[in-house]
């Protein structure tokens, strides 16, 4: 049993899995009805509407819908998608047993203690018919997967097929709307819309379930005599064909596999059972320790089971699906069925080659599990779990193709597992005494060979990867030396790039990536089985989980090719198409976009060539392929895919690139863009754009500053001049203070009344005239000065007048400018991060030609235009004091 | 229970393959028992002669050294100077004599071949005959077959095909009956030396191995490309100028430059004797016509 999901609960008593999600209801003793993604391993959603043990669940096939029956004697119908019960259609007077809809009518059918099993129509929400003759309790009621018949189990020890032709006739006849009630009436005393075709005796004691072959006229039947029995029909009669015993109490739920000719049931006496449905013999138990089994599930399309028990379910499978394949060169060897076929890539031409024995029969999962070819000798090595493990060697005809059934006399033995590790020798593991015999083609051992370290699976390695407990090392069989060895739990397959220089250990939910000394590269952990892998020939390992297909590049990023509806193995991959097997062994070539992947190695590898050229013609883009190249960063390269501006803008200043960001700063025009362009700017020492983002912002008196350590009086003056328009008075103060204008300080203590302040500044400075006149105004009311002499604060001269400071060294991402030149990349460059004269940078980005200095444009804004036309009439000379 | 690993493997098999700078580059290897260590410098001192290295074989090489590489010295000595070799094949002699030394297997190994040098095969199969080293059995084989025995170097190769039929010796020993008895079997031959080059450094004694196989067999524009490529590793190879020569020949090319490059590398190699006395045969031949 290869148990895929296992859950803990109350007693689980129905189960129903979606046909086409990886869903999986499951109905508890409790009430509660249990929507699991067995996939994922989460539990979606659960609904506790039922007073009571639920014991009936069923999905409908296509709709959004579910019906559950409980012994509140209820049968709900629910809407998943909705999160609630749509409505409750009432009418039996016992406990509920089973629920199901039909395939394609709008019909529920139901099973209850009341002895009836009732049909009902869930679009009308009624009950269409009610059908009686059991003589006890009815256990279970289901519906012929494609005929017009109800099988059902009673306790009266019976199983009961019924046919519900008419019904269906019913129903589907148009002028009856009128003659609707009458016809009803006349199925509730008893109508002739279904009627018992055949009452099945055999089983001594009560019977728990019966339920329909998919396709043949056969029915199973589960019992409490602890006996599964077949029965068939034809269209006059049934009969029973055969007793399965075996099962040491009641036997609980039992049915026909719907992909295998097997036969699976169980029982409360705590095992599930498979049978041969052919031989009617039993093939395999799987026993639990404390919980008695109550019921089965089976996936209608995938080879997928579940059984519920007194603490939870398991979804399981019985054999597993992966056609065991060997891939050399152009070609493909796998096994279908019983037969070795080959595969030509170039052509994907598919050709049987041989039949191989035929797995045995007499018990599960004996199929072959892997394959290992020597192209030379043209001799393939079959590996199964046949007798505890076991090879077959095949020597391929050099006729090729035999048509004819006769199977090859293979060379056989017994061993944990087999490969070649040269043109005419292969290795098997004899795990007894961990030894790895060499073989030739004769099947004779050529040489034994002790493993260092306990050994239970080996692996295809140039020479030989051994796997131990929880580790795997590579083992040199002349040398007789490990050459290297790796943590890693349980490696189920070895994946070597085709230069042997990679190699990637598939775990059941890891992928470890090393180099051929095993040395470790990374490990990539997934949520969900990993099943397959190969490499593709830039070294970026292709990997496919249950779901999707991914990438991983040789740093360890990965990500999602493509979704997959069902699982493929890979087994090769060319350029953008992935070769994969499925599970009904076909070969399918894929189709994928590699352009995420590639354009991410190209980083990786400092390919900025490639790069650029995917950049221009590629349609890359979306917001995780931008925060990828900012989180590796790459602001500078995620810049050209953004077409937003806000984006762009902060990528820009990420990027230290000024002319973007003070083009997109201009669309978006907000201040707080204004705000951050500058200090970037100031930053780097970008003193035009400072001013620009601050004359943007109106924010004077940061700009006043910049002037002022500018050393650029003419401006400040100016700016003296707006704040006295705007009568910002603290502005001007500051302004005249930063110019040195004792005059003007004067001049706006005095228009503010600060008379007291503006006579000691006069004072201060030595005005006496200014002094004297303040003095009067001030009538006496002279403030005490400190006598000391005092000199003109005038502001120091900057070091550097006009122009932008000597700019901070801004990295030149590779790709500045190369979108125009491309090739010219590779090195990482070392510019000024712009031309010394802003002005002309502007020019190039908004075309709009801003004077650098044209204070005029603020002034323009704030309406004060008289002053406008004068220019360089600021100078300090030319003020005059108010008298 | 595991056997020891064998830690001189890498070396031996370099060795053998003629990857001479190779064995000798990684002769370093840690942890070595007496045997071993000694062992590995013969092999090293073996290489170095093979690359023609004869005076630092002498020089390095005292008395105080264990007998088997004294023996290395005495073929070092041999092939250094051909004018005291009565000198050098008188004291192996007396060696061999020697019943304390006498079995050594590296001793006799030497001494073999430099019998083998000069080409006198039954005194070499003295004392090489009882084999008892992989390396003796190899030799055995090439000697039974340079006296064109090759029924007796089948037996030899069934006796190292039973003790370890994958060894790089016994593989060797194969591709070379192989060659000898020719037909189907040459076919064998080329595989095993495409196991060679596959599994590891490609030698010119592969790719000689290999073009050989393919002239057998007919292919000789392969056999020129793999020639070639040796030539490309060592162009005074006289195995490779010997096979160009002969391969030119069947392609119809010039060989004329081969030949008189083999001419000057080695002065003594058959094809240049045999062409020397045909020559002479010839000139004979018209001087009698004449």
């Amino acid at each position: 049993m290869l148990t895929k999901f296992e859950t803990k609960s109350n007693r689980v008593k129905g189960l129903s899995f979606h046909s086409k999600r990886p869903w999986i209801l499951a109905s508890l003793h409790s009430g509660v009805i249990q929507l699991w993604d067995y996939r994922m391993g989460t539990l979606i959603d659960r609904f506790d509407e039922h007073d009571g043990p639920v014991r009936g669940v069923h999905f409908h096939q296509s709709q959004p819908l579910f019906v559950s029956g409980g012994d509140d004697y209820k049968i709900k119908v629910w809407n998943y998608k909705l999160h609630r019960c749509l409505f409750t259609l009432l009418g039996h007077l016992d406990y509920i047993r089973t629920v199901q809809f039909h395939h394609e009518n709008p019909w529920i059918v139901s099973a209850s203690d009341d002895q009836t099993i009732r049909i009902w129509n869930w679009q009308s929400r009624t009950c269409i018919s009610v059908l009686t003759g059991h003589n006890h309790y009815v256990m279970c009621a289901l519906f012929h997967p494609k005929e017009d018949l109800v099988v059902s189990a009673s306790l009266d020890q019976t199983v009961r097929v019924w046919d519900i032709g008419s019904l269906k006739k019913k129903t589907v006849s148009p002028a009856d709307d009128i003659l609707r009630l009458s016809q009803m009436n006349a199925d509730f005393f008893g109508g002739v819309d279904a009627v018992v075709k055949y009452v099945l005796e055999g089983h001594d004691r009560g019977v728990n379930w019966a339920s329909f072959h998919p396709t043949l006229p056969l029915i199973v039947s589960g019992a409490d005599d602890r006996q599964v029995k077949i029965w068939r029909m034809n269209d006059a009669k049934a009969w029973e064909v055969d007793t399965l015993r075996g099962h040491m109490n009641n036997v609980s739920c039992v049915l026909f596999h719907s992909r295998q000719d097997i036969i699976v049931s169980n029982s409360e006496d705590k095992s599930i059972r498979v049978w041969d449905a052919t031989k009617r013999t039993g093939l395999q138990t799987f026993r639990r320790e404390h919980d008695r089994f109550w019921i089965l599930g089976c996936h209608p399309e995938m080879n997928l089971l579940a059984a519920g028990h007194d603490s939870g379910m398991i979804v399981f499978k019985l054999e597993r699906e992966r056609p065991a394949f060997s891939v050399s060169g152009d070609s493909l060897y796998f096994v279908k069925d019983r037969f070795l076929r080959f595969y030509e890539y170039s052509s994907q031409k598919d050709t049987q080659i041989l039949p191989i024995r035929r797995p045995g029969s007499n018990s599960l999962n004996q199929g072959p599990r892997t394959l290992s070819y020597s192209p030379t000798e043209n001799a393939i090595l079959i590996c199964s779990d046949v007798d505890g493990g076991s090879y077959e060697l095949y020597i391929i005809p050099k006729e090729s193709i035999t048509r004819g059934d006769t199977v090859q006399d293979a060379k056989r033995g017994v061993g944990g597992s087999a490969v070649f590790v040269a043109r005419n020798r292969f290795a098997v593991l004899e795990k007894s005494t961990n030894q790895v015999l060499v073989k030739n083609l004769k099947n004779e051992i050529v040489k034994k060979s002790a493993l260092p370290v306990a050994a239970d699976a080996i692996f295809y390695a140039g020479n030989l990867l051994c796997r131990a407990e929880d580790r795997v090392y590579i083992f040199d069989l002349q040398q007789r030396l490990v050459l290297g060895d790796l943590q890693a739990s349980f490696v189920r397959y070895v994946v070597w790039s085709s230069d042997m220089e990679s190699v990637a250990l598939l775990s059941k939910h890891s992928i470890i990536i090393a180099d051929k000394k095993l040395v470790h590269r990374c490990t990539l952990h997934e949520t969900i089985r990993v099943k397959s892998g190969s490499w593709d020939d830039n070294g970026v390992f292709i990997y496919t989980t249950l779901t999707h297909i991914k990438y991983c590049l040789p740093n360890g990023d990965s990500g999602i090719i493509k979704t997959l509806d069902t699982p493929v193995y890979i087994t090769k991959i060319f350029g953008n198409t992935i070769f994969c097997l499925d599970r009904d062994g076909k070969n399918r070539p894929i189709a994928i976009d590699s352009t995420e992947y590639i354009f991410k190695l190209s980083l990786l590898k400092k390919r900025y060539d490639h790069v650029m050229s995917m950049i221009r013609n590629s349609e890359l883009c979306g917001q995780a392929m931008i925060s990828y190249l900012q989180q590796k960063g790459f602001p500078e390269v995620a810049l050209h895919f953004v077409k937003d501006e806000r984006t762009r803008f902060n990528l820009a200043l990420e990027s230290g690139n000024i002319q973007i960001a003070v083009a997109s700063a201009k669309e978006i025009d907000e201040k707080d863009h204004w705000y951050r362009l500058g200090v970037e700017a100031l930053r780097q020492g970008n003193s035009g754009i400072v001013e620009y983002a601050y004359q943007r912002t109106k924010n004077f008196e940061r700009l006043s500053f910049l002037y002022l350590i500018t050393g650029n009086l003419d401006k400040l003056s100016k700016m003296m001049k707006i704040a006295e328009v705007k009568n910002d008075v603290m502005g001007q103060f500051h302004n005249a203070l930063y110019l040195g204008d004792v005059q003007e300080r004067i001049k706006i203590l005095v228009n503010a009344g600060h008379l007291p302040l503006a006579y000691a500044t006069a004072k201060t400075h030595g005005l006496n005239d200014v002094v004297e006149d303040l003095a009067e105004k001030l009538q006496g009311n002279i403030p005490n000065l400190p006598s000391r002499s005092s000199s003109l604060l005038i502001p120091p001269t900057p070091v550097l007048c006009g122009g932008d400071w000597p700019l901070l060294r801004v990295m030149k991402g590779i790709f500045e400018g190369g979108l125009d030149n491309v090739g010219k990349g590779g090195n990482e460059e070392y510019e000024d991060a712009g031309d010394a004269d802003w002005g002309e940078d502007l020019d190039i980005v908004d075309g709009e030609n801003i004077q650098n200095g044209d204070i005029s444009m603020a002034l323009d804004d704030e309406g004060a235009p008289e002053e406008e036309n004068e220019e360089g009439g600021w100078d300090l000379e030319d003020l005059e004091l108010p008298a | 229970m595991a056997m020891a690993p064998d830690m001189l493997f890498n070396l031996r098999n370099n060795f053998y393959l003629g990857a001479y700078q190779a064995a000798i580059n990684n002769s370093d290897v840690p942890n070595l028992s007496e045997d071993d260590a000694i062992e590995r410098d013969c092999l090293v001192y073996r290489s170095y002669i093979a690359l023609g290295s004869y005076q630092l074989v002498i020089n390095e090489v005292d008395s105080s050294a264990a007998t088997p590489l004294q023996a290395v010295k005495l073929l070092a000595l041999y092939l250094f100077s051909p004018d005291n070799k009565e000198s050098t094949i008188s004291s192996i002699r007396e060696w061999l004599g020697d019943a304390a030394i006498g079995n050594n297997p590296i001793l006799r190994l030497i001494a073999g071949t430099i019998f083998m040098h000069e080409q006198d095969y039954h005194e070499a199969l003295k004392y090489t005959n009882d084999g008892r080293t992989m390396e003796l059995y190899a030799l055995n084989v090439h000697i039974f077959l340079k006296m064109n025995r090759s029924d007796c170097a089948e037996k030899q190769l069934r006796v190292m095909q039973q003790i370890d039929e994958d060894h790089t010796l016994t593989q060797l020993a194969t591709a070379w009956v192989n060659l000898a008895v020719g037909g189907s079997k040459v076919q064998e031959a080329y595989l095993i030396f495409q196991d060679f080059s596959e599994k590891y450094q490609m030698t010119s004694l592969i790719l000689n191995g290999k073009a050989v196989c393919c002239m057998h067999m007919g292919n000789f524009d392969e056999a020129e490309s793999f020639l070639l490529e040796a030539l490309n590793k060592d162009a005074k190879d006289q195995e490779t100028l010997a096979n160009l020569v002969v391969c030119c020949l069947h392609l119809g090319k010039h060989s004329a430059r081969f030949l008189s490059q083999l001419k000057l590398s080695d002065p003594e190699h058959m094809l240049v004797k045999q062409g020397l006395s045909a020559e002479e045969s010839f000139d004979r031949a018209i001087q009698t016509v004449g």
